[in-house]
């Protein structure tokens, strides 16, 4: 059994795991931020602002977690690991959202005065604010291995305030790892590389959509 | 010395025998350096393949000399070698193990040859969790010469100087489908591929990025897993849950569907040119080696001939406008070869383009032909020794 986090040590213990296991991280969002900046408008500024957003919405979701761990307690490796169903829903979330912000949807109505975006692949889009929100939070609540050894800690801590803490230690750890993202910014976006963007997040939105769907029907298929 | 030569019908004769034997020799030599090994080995099945190859290559670099062609003798070379290459692997395998089958067990102790397809989705693990997620051992051993380190090696040497050739000179698997595209007698889906094209071979693109990145967060070639249409290296998996099930029916239909029913319809490298992500990969090595095929604007009469011909879609309207091909060009030689008006040219960056585009092709041939004899050749020669061995007089 894991020995009980004392408050006072629990904020480092946060911090280092959070910077230790940020390459998983990494590689675990990876595959969602990618394309997603991909398809922003060239710029530092803007895409600052878009991982902000994102980084900002996966704390959202690290604080909804950490909430959830501490009142279910210890019992998360055997209780939400077991519940594959929870996971496979939020994979399937991400991927329906992977599919409908980042490959051009939801489209703006067309006039006779401005054609929707979708047919206008190549141009350069706005900024949305939506999209980082909604991947960031979905992205904060899909399980990755330190996420779950963070939340088996976080679970054992006294109060809530204290698993809450620990969470965004163990956020701000794993968000250092995401500063080398914005450099994306610098990449010039031609209409080639915005149609390759979205594409990716195709192919990434239908692999999420079918690790999600085994997950949820995992019972069914495999018996 | 005549200047055109003719990409159907009788070759011409573009310059005299005994030039073209004068230009043949050193790559006759390096055939005889690269194969004279073979037979001091015994075996006359091993001798056999080693001569056999020794001929074709140096009979085939003898006829690009003499009919001033590239395209149609690469041609015979790259589909041999496409369609001998199961050949002779398998029969290694049969011949290391006793059986094609890889194991688990035989994975675990890292005997699984490596495929260079690899190469992209090892990069990301093997910066950030410091481990390299193929099944095969880094240097060669008894059980296993084709290493990670060798295959590596000889891709990187061969792509660093001669950029995406790799693709029409060294992969057996775009043999297989070129031999597919030969087949068919005329080009259907032409309009299809006109009009999609330019989407099209954006694809590998994005595929590369997904299989990079899902090879990051899985830490399993991705491509091998779920993608690779010729599972050369790995096998079907056993069809036991829908998981299996899935991975089995995209590995058929991808090679049923781009690798032989499309490049029948359509006449083009469509895995080449619309899904592998390796070749993608391979793109942006164009960008720092020094062969490259470019349009004299004087010459051209924008025919298009060059972009119907291109088998892998390397050539839009507006590329040739401005006298280029676009990133994924594989330098096979077919838009030179079919230009009536001489327009497509080699030529080597830094000169002035159709300055000496024949002394460009000589430069770029030798060195092509010499790393395709050494990987190509040797890979032919085995296949030709395993084919002896089960012939009946062996």
């Amino acid at each position: 059994m894991f020995p009980i986090p004392r408050s006072d040590s629990s904020a480092l213990e946060a911090l280092v795991l959070g910077l230790t296991t940020g390459p998983v991280c990494l590689a675990s969002c990876g595959p969602v931020v990618v394309p997603w900046l991909l398809v922003q408008p060239q710029g530092m500024r803007v895409h600052g602002r878009q991982l902000l957003l994102f980084l900002g919405a996966r704390l959202a979701g690290y604080l909804v977690f950490g909430a959830a761990a501490w009142l279910v307690g210890s019992s998360i490796p055997r209780e939400w690991t077991s519940r594959s169903w929870i996971f496979g829903g939020v994979q399937v979330l991400l991927a329906a959202a992977l599919a409908v912000y980042a490959a051009g949807w939801p489209r703006r109505r067309c006039t006779h005065h401005e054609p929707g975006r979708l047919v206008q692949i190549g141009e350069r889009p706005a900024p949305r604010i939506g999209g980082a929100l909604a991947l960031g939070f979905l992205t904060g609540i899909n399980l990755c291995p330190p996420f779950l050894i963070a939340g088996v800690r976080a679970a054992q801590l006294a109060t809530l305030f204290a698993s809450l803490q620990f969470f965004l230690l163990f956020f701000a750890g794993t968000a250092a790892w995401f500063i080398p993202f914005v450099s994306l910014g610098f990449v010039r976006r031609t209409p080639a590389l915005v149609t390759v963007a979205r594409m990716a997040a195709v192919l990434l939105a239908c692999w999420y959509g079918f690790s999600g769907i085994t997950n949820l029907m995992g019972k069914a298929f495999y018996g | 010395m005549a200047s055109q030569s003719s990409a159907r019908g009788a070759p011409r004769v573009f310059r005299g025998a005994g030039r073209s034997a004068l230009l043949t020799l050193p790559m006759a030599l390096w055939s005889l350096l690269m194969f004279t090994p073979a037979f001091r080995q015994p075996g006359r099945n091993l001798h056999t393949g080693a001569a056999a190859v020794i001929l074709f290559m140096t009979g085939l670099f003898y006829l690009m000399m003499r009919t001033g062609e590239t395209y149609r003798w690469r041609r015979i070379f790259f589909v041999a070698l496409g369609f001998l290459f199961p050949v002779g692997f398998i029969a290694s395998l049969v011949a290391e193990r006793g059986s094609m089958s890889i194991s688990i067990s035989r994975m675990v102790s890292g005997d699984t040859p490596f495929c260079f397809m690899v190469t992209p989705s090892i990069i990301l693990p093997a910066a950030f969790a410091h481990t390299i997620i193929f099944p095969g051992s880094i240097l060669p051993t008894a059980s296993n010469p084709h290493s990670i380190a060798m295959m590596i090696g000889l891709w990187l040497a061969f792509t660093l100087v001669l950029g995406k050739a790799w693709c029409s000179y060294a992969c057996f698997f775009g043999g297989i489908e070129e031999g597919f595209a030969g087949f068919a007698k005329r080009r259907r889906l032409h309009r299809f591929v006109t009009r999609w094209g330019s989407r099209l071979r954006l694809i590998p693109w994005a595929i590369l990025l997904f299989v990079v990145l899902g090879s990051a967060v899985l830490l399993e070639p991705v491509y091998c897993m779920w993608l690779c249409p010729f599972k050369t290296v790995t096998e079907f998996p056993a069809v036991r849950n829908v998981e299996t099930a899935v991975q089995f029916g995209v590995f058929i239909a991808l090679f049923a569907g781009l690798v032989v029913a499309l490049p029948l319809l359509t006449k083009k490298r469509t895995q080449c040119g619309f899904f592998c992500p390796f070749g993608a990969f391979q793109s942006l090595f164009n960008k720092i080696n020094l062969f490259e095929i470019r349009f004299d604007r004087n010459k051209c009469v924008d025919c298009s001939l060059c972009q119907t011909t291109c088998p892998t879609v390397a050539l839009s309207a507006e590329s040739i406008r401005e006298g280029k091909t676009l990133l994924n060009c594989m330098k096979c030689g077919a838009c030179v070869d079919a230009c009536k008006k001489g327009a497509a040219v080699w030529h080597v960056k830094g000169t002035p383009v159709a300055a000496k585009p024949e002394r460009a092709r000589l430069l770029f041939l030798y060195g092509t032909w010499a790393l395709a004899t050494m990987f190509g050749g040797s890979i032919l020669a085995n296949s030709v020794a395993a084919m002896m061995g089960f012939l009946p007089w062996k």
